[in-house]
């Protein structure tokens, strides 16, 4: 544990007055594209090593490593394509957006580097519909760039010109997933694809492709520039690294705070968000809410890769912190969470489609004051069966809002059963929802 | 040949193949909706899910089980795997899927055309619950009419979009696609289209549950009455394979019958739609120069027989034959033996079919494999009728003939077995028309039958057994549906009777002769496995 300043947001004042937009030159004169010319002394195999030593696992969920991820290109087959996802939708999550309001140089220096590594052709910034000044600045950042022949050249020691595009979504949260964010880049409906073939083999237009999150090409400057030594001196044995935390819900200070992984959620929020506002702290969401919910007891949970294997939740996820108290009304807070899964649903699977929004129609009947004992153990039953079997659906959605309901039911039982009332008669089912909609 | 182990049961199959098929392959069920051979593989209705134990790449006799649920459609068959589909783990996403499908779905059988052959009812009845929690409201789609031939009841779908993958990976045309998001999802045609190609019916077949709906059997029949017969599409040169759906002497549908070298699963909407020939516009009593006769079946085949013996009295050579490729290739030998045996000169012809433009070729925008072909030709069997005439020789003359051999006082008298769509040839008919003796054999009371000597009425090709000859000279046996209608038998048996044969006519008894005579290919035909009812599933035991 050496986390000595920020790294990721070393260009960005703690002070949101002194903030602002970093040009290239700004960003050159601080040392930046450095980085990138060190790397392209290295051969690609050297790059690829030093990131698998550096122990760098994807920023954007999952947490794969992004050494292994590279390594599974086939050899020989091009072009190659980078899909950057910048489809960052997950409610309590804007890190990503956070560091290209102020500084997207240091994205687009990690896509130049991992592009010179993987000899890709051609790179896609896909971002988020709903982030039209981000596409902005990244346009205007790509253009400063491009003028530096930064990209649209060939990759040294290749025929391959290198370029790369912002391409902007249409607001839909599962092209986020992977597979859907394909789908969505070639101009289809963002469906997630069956796998095999997986993106490595066969992604964008049928060719090789690494998907890569923003924050993970941006640490790639900083491995390339500091070693892996350094890296990994940051964080836990199994998470290596510094990594941007945004914290939001009821906190002081809401805001995206970059430490090394291993860092207590305590920590996280008195030392950096400000602390807990108005009340006492009761539950909280590590990292989009899709990972599920953190119980009373586990305000002090460390947040690394390894927290859903220690503290019942899915995992890490985006980091984006979600903090509820005592005044939190958790059912309420359920059902805003699975509201947002049913909305989302691509509607593919048929478990995904219509257990969320069955889900949902239950939790609007148990806010509006209709729950029924059984609906306890039926939520239940419904989470699990969406998707406590992984591969029951294609992309993880249906995972995702089954760990919500499921820990939200199991950590905070009280909360629901209060609310579920046994002298309920039937047929109140349209009162309530007309109640729920308004 | 590799195999693995389902439920206990071996399985074998050849080549790869995926869990699913070769099960199916097996005749051995795993429920699935959205997976169909035809088209491409999506997984997403997750009810083929199985608990699959594989052999260890590096050991294989040594069996790893999958931690988790696997789609059967997509996972491909390994050699020496086992497979569970009715393991405890299985069943509960069997259940849970079905419970799901079901949440949203207005469950109106009792008014609903698919009920009967609907996957949604059999899965339901092995897999579902007796009772529904759910207790909110269930969504409400509307009814929407796509297309020419097609009605879709968007809230019996399950979005399995087999539809629009039909539309997009065979037809090609893409009108079909998925508005919406999640549970709101439906199926629709993009604003300003309609489900409109030629072969727009077959979505209706694909369709697992009853949403997409055939506009013209809509309401006509409960699917548990009808009587499903093997037949060949009468329409084109194709040969395309299709049951024959009847019940109680009438015909209500027609549909495409699986044959993978021919018409695969899909028929174009022309011969799905084009049997009203079979009911409408009948002829149903003979008709002497425009009056029709009180005539009995023997009498009027006594009347034909004389009356071309008279014409042929003394005049060989002066008598014609005018076949047409609707007919079986049976009763156009019989006719033409029969035509020979009273004059052994007499003209032998066939018509000319309709070609409608060029070869529709239906091609996978994607891959640009050839998908369906409808073909130009319009009539089953000339190939047929060729070999017939090829066979018999002497005088064979071409359709464009005749009228100058009529003119020119060669031909004095003609048997013409017309075709049963009325195409007209008006050279042809009034040359016709202008003969001292002009017998007819027809479906219907139009064309020439009001100008003939005698006409007698005979049945279509759903009355009647045979074989056809496709234009890739694939010789195909189809079926008798339905029993002739009142007063009319088929040219077969008229034939067969004036030949003096003996019991009742016999389509295998004509192959067997014709291949006495040489056409030894026609003892060989297959006849078309015969289907009674509606195939029914095969439920396993839970």
């Amino acid at each position: 544990m050496a986390f000595a300043g920020p790294v990721l947001l070393k260009r960005i004042p703690d002070d949101p007055a002194k903030r602002k937009l970093i040009n290239i030159e700004e960003y050159i004169a601080t040392g930046g594209y450095e980085s990138l010319r060190k790397a392209q002394s290295m051969t690609p195999d050297q790059i690829i090593q030093l990131v698998i030593d550096s122990n760098l696992r994807g920023r954007g969920g999952a947490g794969f490593p992004c050494g292994s991820k590279w390594k599974f290109l086939p050899k020989d087959i091009h072009p190659r394509y980078l899909a950057v996802n910048f489809d960052e939708s997950e409610p309590g999550t804007f890190k990503d957006r956070y560091l290209t309001d102020y500084d997207p140089h240091v994205l687009l220096e990690g896509i130049a580097i991992a592009a010179y590594t993987n000899r890709i052709a051609v790179s896609y910034i896909y971002i988020r519909g709903e982030y039209h000044r981000q596409a902005r600045i990244l346009e205007k950042a790509l253009e400063e760039a491009y003028a530096r022949g930064i990209f649209g050249q060939k990759i040294p020691g290749t025929d391959i010109a290198h370029n790369c595009y912002v391409h902007r979504g249409a607001g839909a949260y599962i092209c986020g997933e992977e597979t859907g964010l394909l789908e969505s880049l070639e101009g289809k409906r963002g469906w997630p694809r069956i796998k095999p073939p997986f993106p490595a083999i066969a992604g964008a237009f049928a060719k090789p492709t690494i998907i890569n999150n923003v924050e993970t090409l941006a640490c790639l400057p900083y491995i390339i520039e500091h070693g892996a030594d350094w890296f990994k001196a940051m964080g836990t044995a199994s998470s290596a690294g510094p990594k941007l935390f945004g914290v939001s819900g009821l906190v002081n200070k809401p805001g995206v705070y970059e430490e090394e992984l291993g860092i207590k959620m305590s920590t996280l929020i008195e030392k950096y968000a400000g602390g807990i506002k108005g009340g006492k702290y009761r539950a909280a969401i590590p990292g989009g809410v899709s990972m599920g919910v953190l119980g009373t007891d586990q305000y002090d949970a460390e947040l690394d890769f390894d927290i859903g294997r220690k503290y019942n939740v899915l995992g890490l996820g985006t980091a984006g912190v979600i903090v509820m108290t005592d005044k939190t009304d958790l059912v309420v807070m359920l059902r805003n969470i699975v509201r947002f899964f049913a909305h989302e649903s691509c509607g593919q699977c048929t478990p995904c489609r219509e257990g969320t929004a069955w889900m949902h129609k239950m939790l609007n009947r148990i806010v509006a004051g209709y729950g029924k004992p059984h609906d306890f153990d039926l939520l239940m039953e419904v989470g699990l069966s969406m998707g406590s079997m992984p591969g029951t659906t294609i992309c993880g959605l249906a995972d995702g809002a089954n760990w919500a309901v499921r820990t939200f039911l199991q950590k905070f039982p009280e909360d629901f059963k209060a609310r579920l009332k046994s002298d309920q008669v039937q047929g109140v089912t349209l009162d309530a929802q007309a109640a729920a909609a308004v | 040949m590799p195999t693995m182990d389902v439920d206990g049961k071996k399985i074998a199959w050849e080549g790869k193949k995926m869990i699913l098929q070769a099960c199916l392959d097996a005749g051995m069920e795993i429920p699935h909706y959205c997976y169909h051979q035809g088209l491409s593989i999506v997984a997403s209705c997750r009810i083929c899910l199985v608990e699959i134990e594989s052999p260890d790449p590096k050991d294989p006799a040594k069996l790893v089980k999958v931690p988790k649920l696997v789609p059967s459609c997509q996972t491909p068959a390994v050699d020496g795997m086992k497979v569970h589909s009715i393991s405890p783990k299985s069943i509960a996403n069997q259940k849970a899927v079905m419970e799901f499908l079901l949440l949203n779905h207005p469950l109106d059988c009792p008014v609903c055309d698919q009920a009967g052959e609907c996957h949604l009812q059999d899965y339901s009845y092995q897999y579902g619950r007796s009772e529904s929690r759910f207790e909110e409201d269930k969504a409400k789609k509307p009814k929407k009419d796509i297309g020419k031939h097609v009605v879709l009841y968007s809230d019996r779908c399950i979005m399995c979009t087999r539809c629009v993958r039909f539309t997009r990976e065979i037809s090609g045309t893409g009108e079909l696609a998925v508005f919406g998001r999640g549970h709101r999802e439906e199926i629709d045609v993009f604003q300003g289209k309609s489900l409109d190609n030629p072969l727009s019916g077959n979505v209706i077949d694909i369709c697992p549950v009853g949403a997409l709906l055939d506009k013209d059997f809509l309401f006509t029949q409960r699917v548990w009455f009808l009587k499903k017969v093997p037949s060949i599409s009468p329409f084109s040169s194709g040969g395309e394979n299709i049951f024959i759906e009847h019940n109680q002497g009438r015909v209500y549908r027609i549909k495409p019958r699986f044959n993978a070298n021919v018409n695969k699963w899909w028929i174009s909407d022309d011969i799905r739609y084009g049997w009203d020939f079979v009911h409408n516009n009948r002829l149903q009593t003979p008709v002497a120069k425009g009056v029709p006769q009180e005539l009995s079946a023997a009498q009027g085949i006594g009347q034909l027989d004389q009356a071309v013996k008279k014409a042929a009295a003394g005049n060989a050579g002066s008598t014609m034959l005018i076949l047409n490729a609707f007919d079986s290739t049976e009763e156009m030998f019989l006719a033409a033996q029969w035509m020979r045996r009273i004059d052994p000169q007499a003209w032998l012809v066939v018509t000319e079919p309709k070609i409608d433009g060029q070869d529709q070729i239906f091609k996978n925008p994607a891959s640009g494999a050839v998908t369906h072909i409808i073909y130009a030709e319009k009539a089953p069997n000339r190939r047929g009728a060729e070999k017939v005439l090829a066979k018999l020789g002497g005088n064979v003359c071409k359709l464009v003939d005749v009228p100058g051999k009529i003119r020119a006082g060669q031909v004095r008298s003609a048997l013409v077995l017309a075709d049963p769509l009325g195409h007209a040839d008006q050279e042809l008919e009034t040359a016709l028309v202008g003969l001292e003796t002009l017998l007819v054999l027809s479906t219907r009371p139009d064309g020439l039958v009001s100008q003939a000597t005698l006409a007698l009425p005979v049945c279509t090709w759903a009355e009647k057994s045979g074989v056809f000859e496709n234009h890739a000279g694939l010789i195909q046996a189809f079926k008798q549906a339905i029993a002739p209608l009142d007063n009319t038998r088929s040219t077969g048996s008229i034939f067969w009777d004036l030949m003096d044969l003996a019991g009742t006519y016999d389509a295998a008894a004509v192959r067997h002769m014709m291949s006495e005579a040489g056409l030894a290919e026609y003892d060989a035909v297959a006849l078309p496995e015969h289907h009674e009812t509606i195939e029914l599933m095969q439920f396993t035991e839970l």
